[in-house]
């Protein structure tokens, strides 16, 4: 058969995928109906931020979880996962899509601020039930359709300092950070807690997302003397800088952001510096080895239901983003409404799943202000350092 | 056939009733669409128009200047940077920002035009990749454009708020309509410019640029037009985006959505007008839809699900879309090297010369 001949042969099924994938336009709808509630999430499946693309598909494994013992009050969990490649305008055609296409009744989840940002407003607008945005940016407060799990940066900041600074007995502090607003945010935080411990920070060193050598930005800390310190930045960056600073003889004790709670990962980006120094974080999610019945459901579920997984802290928080969705499905049931699930919402208080503890008001859909400090044990291992400890300093 | 006689047969618009008929019934298909359409579909659309606009200016640099370049999110940037600065900064009224932003996105292509007039190849695509990047990381770096958190878009006003003279578009049909005209003359300015003088030395400089110098083409002047021209419409189609999208951080416009504009002009085929929007529509429809809802298809979605969690990662069906886009991309190099214009032109001889 000549080239030509088996192209136009190939065109054929390609066309009939294009009619296949475009039919089914239901007009607004509900997002649920007797037999299925449909549920979407974004997140970075493809391109530089993939890894984080675990929440989504962590979702995933709960939903099935679901699905698998029934259902929720008869109804399957559809769950839709968009990639969007980290990039807002993929974020909002595939958020677009799914809201007019499928009718979906509530989305969990979505990495990344800029891209929860790019969607925020439609969401809001739509009147759509968002649970969970990965990020602890101020951008999202006070949004009436988004009930928020990450806690604030400004808290994780305050935490961090207030275990080295309380429970460690460190007075000389810095703080090393990522140049834009998570870091200016969880600064805040610091700042607050030394102010209250009448201390000063003795340095705050700015890191650009794109840096790969951060000598001079070491050698800035190393020269204050400083014992401890925080570091708000991305984990390729917190590897860099750890690994300079043992190059050149200086080890403080390091507190690492929640989003670098992955210490299995972050071992190994290290070659175990991460384990031997004994790096602290802050963290929201019960350990992911933690022998509790709701985390060995959710780890034996893993490896029977997504055996290819890596069972790690990322696809934990997909989990967690989903649990408090199930409650409220759970509790509103068979009689379901948006203002029912709403309203169930509005009314969880002090409930744990495998995530945060979590109290929303009809008034309050703030994050929960508890978060724990981890250090990493010699083989990689979680301990938990500080106990869930609630941030009582309030922003300036 | 298709022979020419004279001068003004070569410069009419229309070249045949026959394509005068279709393209007016494209142009009343387009207008009265919104009426069928849903808005997740006009907002498809409206992307689909602002990457016309791109892969249009983009095409009369790469496809009729014959310059390679791999910086066009940056210019993108600009525009849509622009235009929301000036216009909640200044409060200038829309129309005048998007044409002041594409004025200097067009001074910064005349800028990156300057080493154009050294480089060539590899040499030229490093030079422009460098700009992209740098744009980008710039942007995010001051303040003044939102930094890395990035900048909200206002409320599309297309009147002179200051007189009292407001216009506010709010929906995504008014908007539709407000990025078709502008496609549309952007478009029309596109075919006219490569018929006139401009246009053909453009053409010389692609063929041979020593040629074109000994019969008298200013190589400065041209070469540096062709990359201002092309950053014009990157400027516009930046600045509508904005609105498109309502919110955009630096890294919107990252690396890949440069090699995506050159990718939907090198499918639609290089040289070509039609070329452009064919291929900026079909990558931008794969791209954003058709390829996410494979796993929604029948059999063929399982298929490909379990062979890709099997053979590819645990993040299953998604890294189709860029192996498929990647497919398309090699298929349309190695069977059909002029693109979707380069296979219009097969199908439209085999029917003129049918039965032979």
């Amino acid at each position: 058969m000549d080239v030509k001949k088996l192209l136009t042969v190939l065109l054929i099924p390609l066309i009939a995928l294009f009619f296949l994938v475009d039919q089914g336009y239901a007009k607004r709808n509900p997002g649920f109906d007797d037999k299925e509630i449909r549920v979407g999430q974004w997140g970075p499946q493809t391109g530089p931020a993939a890894p984080w693309g675990a929440v989504a598909r962590g979702s995933k494994l709960l939903f099935d979880l679901v699905n698998e013992e029934g259902g929720i009050h008869g109804r399957q969990v559809r769950y839709f996962i968009r990639d969007d490649q980290y990039n807002p305008s993929q974020t909002m055609a595939g958020v677009r899509e799914l809201v007019d296409r499928y009718g979906v009744f509530a989305f969990v989840g979505g990495v990344g601020t800029a891209c929860g940002l790019a969607v925020q407003n439609y969401l809001r607008q739509n009147e759509i039930i968002w649970i969970g945005v990965c990020s602890g940016a101020r951008a999202f407060e006070n949004n009436p359709w988004l009930w928020q799990m990450w806690p604030a940066y400004f808290d994780e900041g305050a935490i961090l300092t207030k275990h080295a600074v309380e429970n460690m007995g460190f007075t000389k502090i810095a703080y090393l950070y990522q140049n834009d607003d998570w870091g200016a945010d969880a600064m805040e935080g610091v700042k607050a807690v030394l102010k209250a411990n009448n201390l000063e920070l003795l340095a705050a060193v700015p890191v650009e997302p794109i840096e790969r050598d951060l000598s001079s930005q070491i050698a800035r800390i190393q020269a204050t003397g400083a014992e401890a310190v925080v570091g708000i930045m991305a984990p390729t960056q917190a590897a860099i800088a750890l690994r300079t600073a043992v190059s050149v003889g200086f080890r403080p004790q390091w507190l690492h952001s929640y989003n670098l709670c992955d210490f299995a990962l972050m071992s190994h980006i290290t070659d175990g510096l991460w384990a031997s120094e004994g790096v602290m974080t802050a963290a929201f999610t019960p350990p992911i080895d933690s022998d509790t019945p709701l985390m060995n459901k959710y780890r034996e579920a893993a490896a029977r239901l997504a055996p290819e997984e890596r069972w790690g802290i990322f696809y934990l928080a997909g989990v967690c983003v989903g649990e408090p969705l199930v409650w409220a499905l759970e509790d509103v049931g068979r009689d379901l409404s948006k203002q029912a699930v709403v309203d169930a919402l509005n009314s969880i208080t002090e409930r744990q799943g495998v995530g945060p503890i979590i109290t929303w008001t009809k008034e309050s859909h703030h994050p929960p202000r508890q978060l724990q400090v981890w250090q990493c044990g010699p083989n990689g291992e979680t301990i938990v350092v500080q106990d869930w400890i609630e941030n009582d300093l309030e922003r300036p | 056939m298709d022979m020419k006689r004279d001068y003004y047969e070569d410069i009419e618009l229309f070249k045949s009733g026959t394509i005068l008929f279709w393209s007016i019934v494209l142009l009343v298909a387009l207008f009265v669409a919104p009426v069928f359409l849903s808005n997740y579909h006009l907002y498809l659309f409206n992307l689909i128009m602002v990457h016309v606009i791109v892969a249009v200016g983009l095409n009369i640099l790469v496809g009729s200047t014959g310059q390679i370049a791999l910086g066009h999110a940056g210019f993108f940037a600009i525009g849509a940077y622009g235009t929301v600065l000036l216009m909640t900064k200044l409060a200038i009224p829309f129309f005048p920002a998007l044409i002041i932003t594409a004025f200097i996105a067009s001074f910064f292509g005349f800028i990156l035009g300057l080493p154009a007039l050294r480089l060539e190849g590899p040499y030229l695509a490093i030079a422009t990749l460098a700009f992209g990047l740098a744009i980008m990381h710039v942007i995010g770096h001051m303040e003044l454009f939102g930094g890395r958190q990035g900048l909200m878009a206002p409320t599309l006003d297309i009147g002179i708020p200051q007189l009292g003279l407001s216009w506010e578009l709010w929906t995504e049909k008014s908007k539709y309509y407000l990025i078709l005209i502008i496609a549309i003359l952007m478009v029309l300015f596109a075919v006219n410019i490569l018929k006139t003088r401009v246009g053909r030395a453009f053409v010389a400089i692609r063929d041979s640029d020593i040629a074109a110098e000994v019969i008298g083409v200013n190589l400065t002047i041209y070469k540096t037009l062709a990359f201002a021209v092309s950053a014009f419409y990157a400027g516009v189609a930046g600045g509508l985006f904005a609105f498109v999208l309502g919110f955009f951080d630096p890294f919107t416009f990252n690396l890949i959505i440069s090699i995506i504009f050159l990718v939907m002009v090198v499918v639609g085929g290089l040289g070509s007008v039609m070329g452009s929007i064919t291929g900026a529509a079909l990558i931008t429809y794969l791209w954003y839809d058709v390829f996410k809802n494979v796993d929604e298809v029948p059999v063929v979605g399982d298929i490909l699900l379990a062979f890709s969690r099997k053979f590819l990662t645990a993040s299953g069906i998604d890294n189709f879309n860029f192996v498929a886009l990647g497919l398309v991309m090699i298929g349309i190099i190695i069977f059909e090297p002029l693109g979707i214009f380069g296979a219009w032109i097969r199908v439209k001889k085999y029917w003129k010369t049918w039965p032979f």
